[in-house]
């Protein structure tokens, strides 16, 4: 069967190419016709500032001909002496100037508030223009992304789009940030990623696993790519906008596009900037003095003799040590580079942008770890003189490396030692045992001198064809294959560990390989009936996933220096091979309808087929309505409302699938077993599950007013995601605790959001714009049948958000013991998941971003609030054990605090972890942050005269400045997590030549 | 204009090509590491992957694997001879205080662990009947160990929760909702299932290691089946064939040699190499053993009543207990080895050894009336102990005086392997009687360990066991 299925791609391919070929002669066989009288005239187009504009379209009026200004603004063009020119440039008044003889046509070009709506938004198999658009899509671009210091594209979307949440990851560089849009849809955790497409071609979204510290959140799957080459990236979030990805478009589509090369002539852009990043915050935690009066109060209550098994702070180690854990765990700064090289040019037909980056990153950890990355990356776009042939090429490539230190987890814990606790190092370095060892415990940086070194490489490349068939009639390709590959060796030499624990030298080793081909060809269709516009769409998929991984694990090598040596390991264990291939086909099509630019209607429909189901339900169909409404262009509007100058009202309805789970549930296959030459059955198998189906409905109002000056985009939505494919919960007698199935349950999201807009001021020198998004989500659980009977009884609530916890009543101190208490709801002597019914919500209740951006002359200063409002956890409030707590509870040695007695007792700790799971440590984790802040300055155009400098600016850039909370812990973006964000100052320069 | 539609026309044919093929076009064939189950038992080789995989799995599953959770310490902890040092853990606590919760995790483990082993070998035994290509031979010895397995885990089963549901195929949807069968005739099944097994398999070690099962371990199993449900005739002649297979096992003289892999003493072992070979002790070993660097890391110890009831020269109390003066208390020491990563593996964890066989056949000759038999039975494991034989010092020894003697010997010999004592006290009876007398909170329906709730919420028809 597989051999059938290459061949197909094969002639699949092949055919494409040939018809392509062929079209692609006949396209430069096309001759051109006579020409009138003709003239050279050349010129250079400015902005009002007199820079030069590259890129500016330069068309003879009524002809097919036309030119583009090179990187200097400069054109030269042949017209008839009596034709007129046409200068057009997105963003800028279009101007036409007729020739009356003239040789040279300079001109300033104006900028125009109001064609920001003209701005071509990628929809993914279509463009669409901002004013048109009947969907909801958001969009950022270069200007806001390129400079921030951070190894993963998503992370630079933080509160720049209303509905897109993105969480880091955590404070190594390069885990996986977690991003949602429009909050969660399923009930699996690993069935809520977004799909991601880079020029055209998916990329598997899910984490690549890691078993370094990156292992709890994964590597990022996108951390090749350049941040500063991307162009734009934009989320596609409503039904009318991801229907046409049917059964992937379920949790949005996140579409990034690369930057092109787009003027004539050749340029080179160099930019470099470096800086420092450091924890921003630490917790008040108790000195040595305060400690170890606590720790003696806590014997004092509880009437227990200190013991050096039970106090060895108090009688073995040094009283008078001190040591801030917080420092030592993650008081390093960790500096970050970034440089870039860009290359590009191009003629009337061809244009070219050829590209290289480095970045590197450290930690804030002790120790010689960081993260580096290389990433190369070419765009070429040629178009035949006749126009009708297109070829569009991107190819990104990257490698990083990525050195961190093995499996010792550098977490919270650590914070939280004994302020007397002893050293982590002896003098010469290695790991000190003995005071550890004497109060019985292991030294915590245990495992300090594992390495873990992970190198990947990423490519994404794209073909993309297309072919003017007949006027209106245009054939498209796209052919795309990726490649990732990540291997990773976690060295693990033995003094890492305790002498006197028989362990090898050991090592670990993890390949993970990903590659993947898509075929997309369609054809496109425009046609204007008197008011009618029809635009039409049909196009097929083809896709083939293939993923690989391989793990094994080596020890007992002789010396340290040969760890990773497979060769040299007396045992290989543990080895593991898995595979899985995924394919996916579909049609799709969109039918797009306008009459007079007012009134909008678009049908989109996908028909898909998926390899992660059964043979009985691997196609679904899935389709959505749009429509829009330009009101304003109502003349009785115009009159009652003059001031208005734009105003849109749009809807949305259809349906989206989902189909993220693992491959192969409905094989009832055996695996290899841990221990050697073993097979057993893994799982049971049901050969008819299907999607998740996510119906998306959404309404919208967008206003322009004054020009333009202030927009105004607010939308609705409303999205009910059912058949949840979940694990079914069977009994553990049938072998195993479930099955993969389809359940009636229904999650609903819904919300409000908003998106603002202004330009406040504008005059020669001074420009300042402002916007400002929010979203104020709902989640819910409209439906789960037989909840009760299900392995999720413990974890949801019908008619609660997904994300709650629940929790014990608390009910207050005990006054016997002084402990807290809570209540046994069923009073059967226990606590149990019986006593939990408090329902808390922990989502956030809105959040949203503040942006502006202000140039004055020469300057110019961008900054970004974030803002969230939610709950989070106090931690850390446990006072009398051998570990370290916060300052707030020095209170209770004064006798009067709400936290409990100090007390080193089991029952103590038992009260404490209970109360954990009260609604008594909530507090509100609410922040406002200080994002991103930029100021640049660009050098004057006189002063680079004659430097062969086109473009030359400083800038500064900080990430994470400044965090306005009342939440005590680390990150309230992370509450009780630990570390989160860096606080990163960098510094740098551009230079175009 | 002509030309040009030809474009259209090849364009849109090759379209209609590309749609129609979509059906084809995403089915994927079975991944490298995963292989259907027709196929494992179309072929030799992999059917008896399979039944490797299932011995290799009985070191992970955790009521078998002498971890925390296996029968070996939670049904340890219900008897009288091993307890926690520390009360931090509630659910190993309940068990020591015979006041498991039907929630409780380990519980959970027991059950469920032991229904995937059998879920395991009805798959192996539906393959086996499906199969085309696969020999007599290989068939019949497959068959004959996968028997032995269900048996051996439906033992375990009936013997802690009394009725239980009573699976032989793998069809969930089917089984998912099956009530409890009552115990006389889970024991049915368990000795149609032995008298196959020893009667399929040879009395060979297939591979020369003890770590499958042959026709003695069905021999042995069934004599303890027998001895259980008080068929003293049957108890004795199984338990004879295992002993009479003298150039296959015998008793060892040296204590300190019983529990090292493949022991000529070893019925049947379970290998650490299951657990991935990473680390070659068992672990039994690694939890049981207080090492005096790393005692932070003990958690169980032997009670003093138990370390007690040996006699001064008991060999046994000198190789099989140890003592950790830092902690102050007594710890299991049958295996001698808490950490290592060394080949070859030098001790396997042991679920059947020839000693009990001569326990079983003293207590059914015993009951049979044949003292001066029983006698010799139990003075092998004396003589072997190094303390005075009962023939000796008095031969004229009545037939209840005996069988408190051979009780006695069973917990000294046995303890700490796979939970004896708990189910000797409970098939004898007096488990009321010893554990009531510590325990305060002892009720009778205490012999039954609860039917986890969370099996319960999940299978309406399973009903739950008295006192819960």
């Amino acid at each position: 069967m597989k051999n059938n299925y290459s061949r197909l791609k094969w002639v699949a391919l092949i055919i494409i190419g040939g018809i392509l070929f062929f079209l692609s002669k006949t396209a430069t066989a096309a001759t051109a016709t006579p020409l009138p009288l003709q003239q050279e005239i050349s010129g250079v187009v400015q902005d009002q500032n007199g820079l030069p504009i590259p890129g500016v379209t330069v068309t003879v009026k009524n002809t097919n001909r036309g030119t583009v200004t090179n990187l200097d603004g400069e054109y030269s063009i042949s017209a008839p002496a009596n034709g007129t020119l046409v200068f057009s440039y997105i963003g800028f008044k279009t101007v036409e100037i007729p020739v009356e003889n003239n040789e040279e046509i300079s001109i300033q070009l104006e900028e125009d508030v109001s064609a920001l709506g003209e701005v071509k938004i990628n929809a993914g198999y279509y463009n669409i223009t901002q004013r048109e658009r009947t969907g909801n899509i958001s969009r950022v671009t270069a200007e806001e992304i390129e400079l921030q210091p951070v190894v993963s594209p998503i992370q630079a979307l933080q509160g720049r789009m209303a509905g897109v949440e993105v969480t880091s990851g955590g404070s190594h560089p390069g885990m996986a940030p977690t991003i949602k849009i429009r909050g969660t849809n399923s009930l699996r955790e690993e069935g809520n990623y977004p799909l991601y497409i880079i020029d055209g071609v998916p990329i598997n979204s899910t984490p690549v696993e890691s078993s370094s510290l990156m292992s709890s959140s994964g590597i990022d799957p996108l951390n090749n790519l350049d941040v500063s080459n991307i162009e734009s990236i934009e989320v596609l979030k409503d039904a009318d906008a991801t229907a046409i990805y049917g059964s992937r478009g379920a949790n949005g589509v996140v579409l990034i596009t690369t930057k092109q090369g787009r003027a004539m002539g050749t340029g080179l852009e160099t930019r470099i900037y470096t800086g420092v990043a450091s924890v921003p915050n630490r917790l008040e935690l108790l000195n040595t003095e305060e400690y170890l009066e606590v720790r003696r109060t806590a014997f004092e209550n509880d009437g227990v003799e200190p013991t050096e098994s039970n106090a060895f702070d108090l009688l073995l180690w040094d009283q008078d040590r001190y040591t801030d854990w917080q420092d030592f765990l993650f008081g390093g700064t960790s500096e970050t580079t970034n440089a870039n090289i860009t290359f590009k040019g191009g003629n009337e037909n061809t244009s070219f942008r050829l590209g290289s980056s480095y970045f590197s990153q450290g930690t804030v950890y002790p120790g010689d770890f960081d993260y580096q990355k290389v990433t190369g990356n070419l765009n070429l776009n040629h178009r035949s003189k006749n126009d009708k042939f297109i070829l569009a090429l991107s190819v990104n490539y990257g490698v990083d490396v990525n050195n961190l230190v093995g499996n010792v987890s550098f977490n919270s814990s650590i914070s939280f030692l004994p302020p007397n606790a002893p050293a982590i190092f002896n003098e010469d370095g290695s790991l000190h045992w003995d005071e550890w060892g004497e109060a019985g415990l292991d030294n915590p940086f245990a495992g300090y001198f594992n390495r873990s070194t992970t190198n990947t490489n990423n490519l994404i490349s794209n073909i993309g064809l297309s072919y003017k068939l007949l006027p209106g009639l245009e054939f498209k390709s796209s052919l795309g294959y990726t490649y990732y590959n990540s291997r990773e060796l976690r060295k693990q030499p033995r003094r890492s560990y305790n002498p006197s624990d028989a362990i090898y030298h050991r090592s670990s080793h993890l390949t993970a390989i990903r590659d993947s081909w898509i075929i997309e060809p369609q054809l496109n269709y425009n046609k204007s009936f008197k008011d009618l516009n029809l635009n039409f769409l049909i196009g097929a998929t083809f896709q083939e996933n293939n993923d690989f991984s391989e793990r094994f694990q080596g020890d007992g090598y002789a010396s340290e220096s040969l760890i990773g040596n497979i060769g040299a390991a007396e045992n290989i264990t543990n080895a593991i091979r898995e595979n899985t291939e995924y394919r996916y086909a579909a049609i799709f099509s969109r039918i797009g309808l306008n009459w007079d630019s007012k009134y909008y209607l678009n049908f989109t429909g996908r028909r898909d087929g998926s390899s992660r189901f059964g043979p009985n339900n691997r196609f679904a169909n899935f389709g959505a309505v749009g429509t829009a409404w330009i009101f304003s262009e109502e003349k009785f509007i115009k009159k009652i409302f003059p001031f208005l100058s734009f105003g849109k009202l749009r809807g949305s309805y259809g349906t989206t699938g989902n189909d993220q789970i693992g491959d192969y549930g409905y094989l009832d296959a055996y695996e290899a077993t841990i221990g050697p030459g073993g097979l057993y059955p893994t799982g049971l198998a049901n050969p008819n599950y299907s999607w998740e189906v996510n119906k998306k409905l959404e309404g919208g109002l967008e206003l322009g007013i004054i020009k333009d000056r202030i927009r105004l985009g607010t939308s609705y939505y409303r999205n009910r995601s059912s058949n949840q494919l979940v694990g079914y919960p069977l009994p553990h007698i049938t072998g195993f605790t479930s099955v993969q199935a389809n359940l009636p349950a229904t999650v609903e999201n819904r919300g409000l959001e908003l998106e603002f807009n202004s330009l406040n001021i504008k005059t020669e020198s001074i420009r300042w714009e402002s916007s400002i998004n929010l979203t104020i989500p709902e989640n819910e659980l409209i439906s789960y049948p037989d909840i009760e009977q299900s392995s999720y009884a413990n974890t949801y609530r019908v008619g609660s958000p997904l994300n709650i916890s629940l929790l014990y009543d608390y009910t207050g101190l005990d006054p016997e013991t002084g402990f807290y208490s809570i209540r046994d709801v069923n009073d059967d002597g226990s606590y149990d998941y019986q006593d939990r019914l408090i329902v808390r919500d922990q989502n956030r209740e809105y959040y949203g971003g503040i942006n502006n951006n202000l140039s004055f002359k020469n300057f110019s200063l961008q900054f970004l609030w974030e803002f969230v409002k939610q709950d989070g956890r106090l931690t850390s409030f446990a006072a009398g054990t051998a570990s370290n707590s916060t300052e707030l509870i020095l209170s209770e040695l004064q006798g009067e605090s709400p936290y409990q007695q100090i007390s080193q007792s089991i029952a103590s700790q038992t009260a404490y972890n209970r109360v954990l799971n009260t609604t008594f440590p909530i507090r509100d984790a609410s922040y406002i942050r200080l994002k991103t802040l930029s100021l640049s300055y660009q050098f004057p155009g006189n002063l680079l005269k004659n430097t062969g400098i086109r473009n030359a600016q400083f800038f500064l850039h900080g990430q994470n400045l400044l965090t306005i909370t009342n939440y005590d812990g680390m990150d309230p973006e992370r509450p009780g997590f630990g570390l989160g964000n860096l606080r990163t100052i960098t510094g740098g320069l551009e230079i175009n030549f | 204009m002509k030309f040009k539609y030809n474009h259209i026309i090849v364009t849109l044919l090759l379209s209609v090509y590309l749609f129609s093929s979509c059906e084809d076009f995403v089915e994927v064939a079975a991944p490298e590491n995963k292989m259907v189950r027709d196929v494992v038992f179309e072929n030799e080789g992999t059917a008896k992957s399979a039944m490797t995989g299932i011995y290799n799995e009985l070191f992970r599953a955790e009521f078998s694997n002498g971890q925390r959770n296996s029968i070996t310490i939670l049904s340890g902890f219900s008897g009288d001879n091993i307890s926690n040092i520390y009360d931090t853990n509630i659910e190993r606590i309940q068990f020591e205080q015979n006041e498991i919760i039907p929630d409780n995790s380990g519980n959970l483990s027991i059950w469920s662990s032991a229904y995937n082993i059998i879920y395991m070998t009805n798959s192996l035994l539906e393959g086996l009947e499906n199969s085309g290509g696969i020999s007599e031979q290989v068939k019949t010895q497959l068959e004959g160990e996968a028997r032995f397995i269900r048996a051996f885990s439906y033992f375990n089963l009936v013997n802690l929760y009394s009725d239980i549901p009573l699976l032989l195929t793998t069809d969930y949807e089917e089984n998912q909702l099956l009530s409890r069968t009552p115990m006389s005739e889970v024991y049915e099944e368990i000795i149609n299932d032995l008298l196959l097994a020893e009667e399929l398999l040879g009395g060979e070690f297939p591979e020369n290691e003890r770590t499958r099962v042959n026709s003695y371990t069905a021999s042995a199993l069934l004599a303890r089946v027998y001895l259980y449900l008080e068929d003293w005739d049957n108890a004795e002649t199984f338990s004879s064939k295992v002993i009479e297979a003298t150039s296959n096992y015998e008793i060892l003289n040296d204590p300190e040699e019983v529990f090292l892999a493949n022991s000529k003493e070893a019925i049947w072992q379970i290998s650490p190499l299951g657990g991935g070979g990473l680390s070659t002790h068992t672990n039994e070993g690694n939890l049981l053993i207080v090492d005096p660097v790393l005692s932070f890391l003990a958690g169980i110890e032997l009670e003093e009543e138990l370390a007690a009831i040996f006699d001064q020269e008991d060999k046994r109390l000198a190789n099989w207990i140890g003592y950790d003066s830092g902690l102050e208390v007594f710890f299991a020491h049958k295996y001698k080895i808490r950490n290592s990563n060394d080949y070859p593996i030098e001790e396997y964890s042991m679920v059947m050894r020839l000693a009990e066989q001569y326990l079983i056949r003293a207590e059914a000759r015993a009951h049979l009336g044949d003292l001066p038999e029983a006698l010799q039975d139990i003075d092998v494991i004396r003589e072997r102990a190094g303390i005075s034989l009962i023939s000796e010092i008095s031969p004229e020894i009545g037939q209840q005086a005996l069988l408190d003697i051979i009780m006695l010997e069973r917990r000294k010999e046995l303890f700490t392997e796979w939970g004896h004592r708990w189910f000797d006290l409970k098939r004898t009876g007096r488990a009321g009687e010893v554990l009531g007398s510590q325990n305060p909170l002892w009720e009778a329906t205490d012999i039954w360990y609860p039917i986890p709730s969370e099996e319960r919420m999940r299978n309406p028809n399973l009903s739950q066991n008295e006192g819960y």
